[in-house]
């Protein structure tokens, strides 16, 4: 019957491969480890072939090495303070460079060595941290998500942006009226178009539109070249384009012109999408407010950096 | 409504609508920090990574959490070469080292130079620094070497051993980083020549002496100094990837706004508040009062390895395969110089 554990027999040889007896690491606190991990890997206990092929994938040395910090070895903490803080640090300015992720990462230090829980027990976040990656790929992660929970954190208490569509109800003039039309129509296309891309298209969009990230960074995160980036975020927008072009034409039963005038409403203002711009100030301070963020972004970040192949400078 | 347009568009609702601020509904549960590492790593199992996908394809708050972790992630050197740039790399190498070694040979054929400690070296570069004649006024000098103008080379970090290079790079540390951040086809001739020039005088012929090859190496990854007409300002690019400036004034380096997210390899001043500095994947950045770099559109994704202005609407910058483009009205536009 399938079990979480692996045998000792396939334990033993992981254990050499993983020098974890440089460590002083016990077998049976690897063997452990082992089983956490293939816990976190697999939603049912895979067949034992399956979970030695598994095992022996993982970064062992680095599964070893965090076993012996989570126990307090000394001569573990030393070597992976001086290899690793140095990662951690750089990875905490490369996040912000003013310095503030500094002080996440001295308190991930805290958390690595151990919190002691309700039972009096030591819990080490090393725990957590399963061989999948390596360790300083792991902590990078970690501080990733520390650095996204304290942001997000924070912007409770800011007030939250206007909702631009409820600000759409209220044009001013015909012209106004106008343009809300062939906003509420333009937005409405292009998120059923975006929505019927592949999970994959979505993801690159989101990355270089909501994330800012360059195409570059899109790749290391996705594995493919930029130059492959680029190719595939060209297309899905001709993708995106045609789909709406059809929408409004084949279900909204648009004119030719009428659908020119849907695109033209938001290139005749080039600056920026802001709800406000396109409507006039009638359309609402709030709106203005919730573009604020986006226009700031708009105009400083993604207009000037690396274009996908095709995309009009 | 142009084609050009459409498409124009289109870009702004995608910013519009894959905003930060927009709602997504994704399915399934976020992804925590060990899961996007192993994502990342490329460990998961078919059906695992593609679960992932599909919830960070629709959920803006995972997306952020990897985005901030893309941030943290050394730039990576292009994955795929073509059979062509192998071979020809490969040719390059050899040729060039045999090149230098005959141009050494021929240049110092009689040298026996006793061997120097690595403050000697430093002392003699600082000597033959400070002999150095200024900057003239016009043309500018484009790119100047650290060590020309400034005392603080000794506290430059050592070069990292190939072995020490390698292995940080596997465990992706940005400390190899530093050495890939200054791609040898970015870096300037004058900026060759001085490392050579300093390496012949510390006596870098010698085989036996490390301290003046270390020195020489030393010099070949320090910060690249940017000097305005007269030497009214100075920029300095940290690493490729940060900036630092001073003027004549005040003699101390302030860190400049710069946001970079590309490799930064070079630039040029044309005055005291008017700086060009370019990098890879087309990265152009102006500033007009000294501190604030803005980058500017480019309408390529290259490695632009030179840069020279003579104002700042005007210049001309170059890629590393050899191309170059030519702004007249800071950086709207870009023409495409032919060879001839």
């Amino acid at each position: 019957m399938p079990t979480w554990r692996l045998p000792d027999t396939a334990v033993a040889p992981l254990h050499k491969k993983a020098r974890a007896e440089r460590w002083e690491v016990p077998v049976a606190t690897f063997a452990l480890a082992l089983e956490r991990s293939a816990r976190k890997a697999f939603a049912t206990p895979p067949e034992t072939r399956e979970l030695e092929r598994y095992a022996a994938s993982l970064h062992l040395e680095d599964l070893a090495l965090t076993c012996a910090c989570a126990d307090g070895h000394e001569g573990a903490w030393e070597h992976f303070v001086r290899e690793h803080r140095p990662v951690l640090y750089r990875a905490a300015d490369a996040i912000d460079p003013t310095g503030a992720s500094r002080e996440l990462a001295d308190a991930l230090y805290g958390e690595l060595f151990g919190l002691v829980d309700r039972g009096g027990q030591r819990r080490s976040l090393f725990e957590y941290f399963h061989g999948r990656s390596s360790v300083s790929t792991w902590l990078r992660a970690v501080l990733a998500q520390r650095h996204v929970d304290r942001t997000r954190s924070s912007r409770r208490f800011e007030p939250l942006p206007a909702d631009d569509a409820s600000e759409l109800a209220k044009p001013a003039t015909q012209h106004q009226a106008h343009n809300t039309r062939y906003i509420e129509l333009m937005r409405e296309a292009v998120t059923a178009a975006v929505g019927r891309l592949a999970p994959k298209d979505r993801l690159r969009l989101g990355c270089y539109y909501s994330q800012e990230l360059t195409l570059a960074q899109i790749g290391s995160a996705l594995g493919e070249h930029e130059a492959t980036v680029s190719r595939n975020l060209a297309r899905a927008r001709r993708e995106i384009r045609s789909d709406v072009e059809r929408q409004l034409r084949d279900q909204k039963h648009m004119s030719s012109s009428q659908i020119d005038e849907c695109f033209a409403v938001v290139v005749d203002d080039v600056g920026s999408l802001d709800v406000a711009d396109l409507l006039g100030s009638a359309a609402g301070d709030h709106a203005l407010a919730a573009g604020q963020d986006r226009q700031r972004k708009d105009t400083a970040g993604k207009r000037s950096k690396e274009r996908p192949e095709g995309a009009s400078a | 409504v142009p084609e050009r347009d459409r498409d124009q568009s289109i870009d702004q609702w995608l910013g519009h609508v894959l905003s930060k601020n927009a709602r997504t509904a994704a399915q399934g549960v976020c992804l925590d920090g060990e899961t996007i590492a192993a994502w990342t790593a490329g460990s998961l199992r078919a059906d695992e990574a593609a679960a992932v996908e599909r919830h960070v394809a629709d959920c803006d708050q995972c997306q952020a959490l990897m985005a901030a972790f893309v941030r943290t992630t050394p730039v990576a050197v292009p994955a795929t070469e073509s059979a062509w740039q192998r071979w020809r790399l490969g040719w390059i190498v050899p040729l060039a080292t045999a090149a230098t070694a005959a141009g050494i040979w021929i240049a110092l054929p009689q040298r026996t130079p006793a061997p120097v400690s690595t403050d000697q070296a430093l002392q003699t570069a600082a000597r033959e620094s400070q002999s150095v004649p200024a900057a003239p006024a016009a043309p500018p000098v484009a790119v100047e070497q650290f060590s020309r103008s400034s005392p603080r080379l000794p506290e430059a970090a050592p070069a990292p051993t190939m072995s020490e290079a390698r292995k940080r790079a596997d465990e992706n540390d940005f400390a190899a980083l530093s050495d890939r951040r200054v791609p040898a086809a970015s870096a300037p001739l004058e900026r060759a020549e001085q490392a050579r020039a300093a390496a012949e005088a510390a006596g870098a012929g010698d085989a036996a002496n490390r301290p003046a090859q270390q020195f020489a190496a030393r010099l070949s990854i320090a910060p690249v100094e940017i000097v305005a007409p007269g030497g009214s300002a100075r920029w300095r690019i940290i690493n490729g990837q940060s900036v630092e400036w001073s003027t004549s004034a005040d003699q101390r380096w302030t860190p400049a706004t710069i946001d970079s997210s590309s490799l930064l390899s070079t630039g040029m001043a044309p005055s005291m508040s008017v700086c060009w500095i370019v990098g890879r994947g087309g990265a152009v950045y102006l500033t007009t009062d000294g501190m604030r770099f803005g980058r500017l559109p480019f309408p390529e994704v290259v490695d632009l390895v030179s840069v020279t202005a003579t104002d700042d609407r005007t210049a001309t910058v170059a890629s590393a395969d050899g191309r170059s483009w030519v702004t007249a009205d800071r950086g709207r536009s870009w023409t495409l110089r032919t060879a001839n």
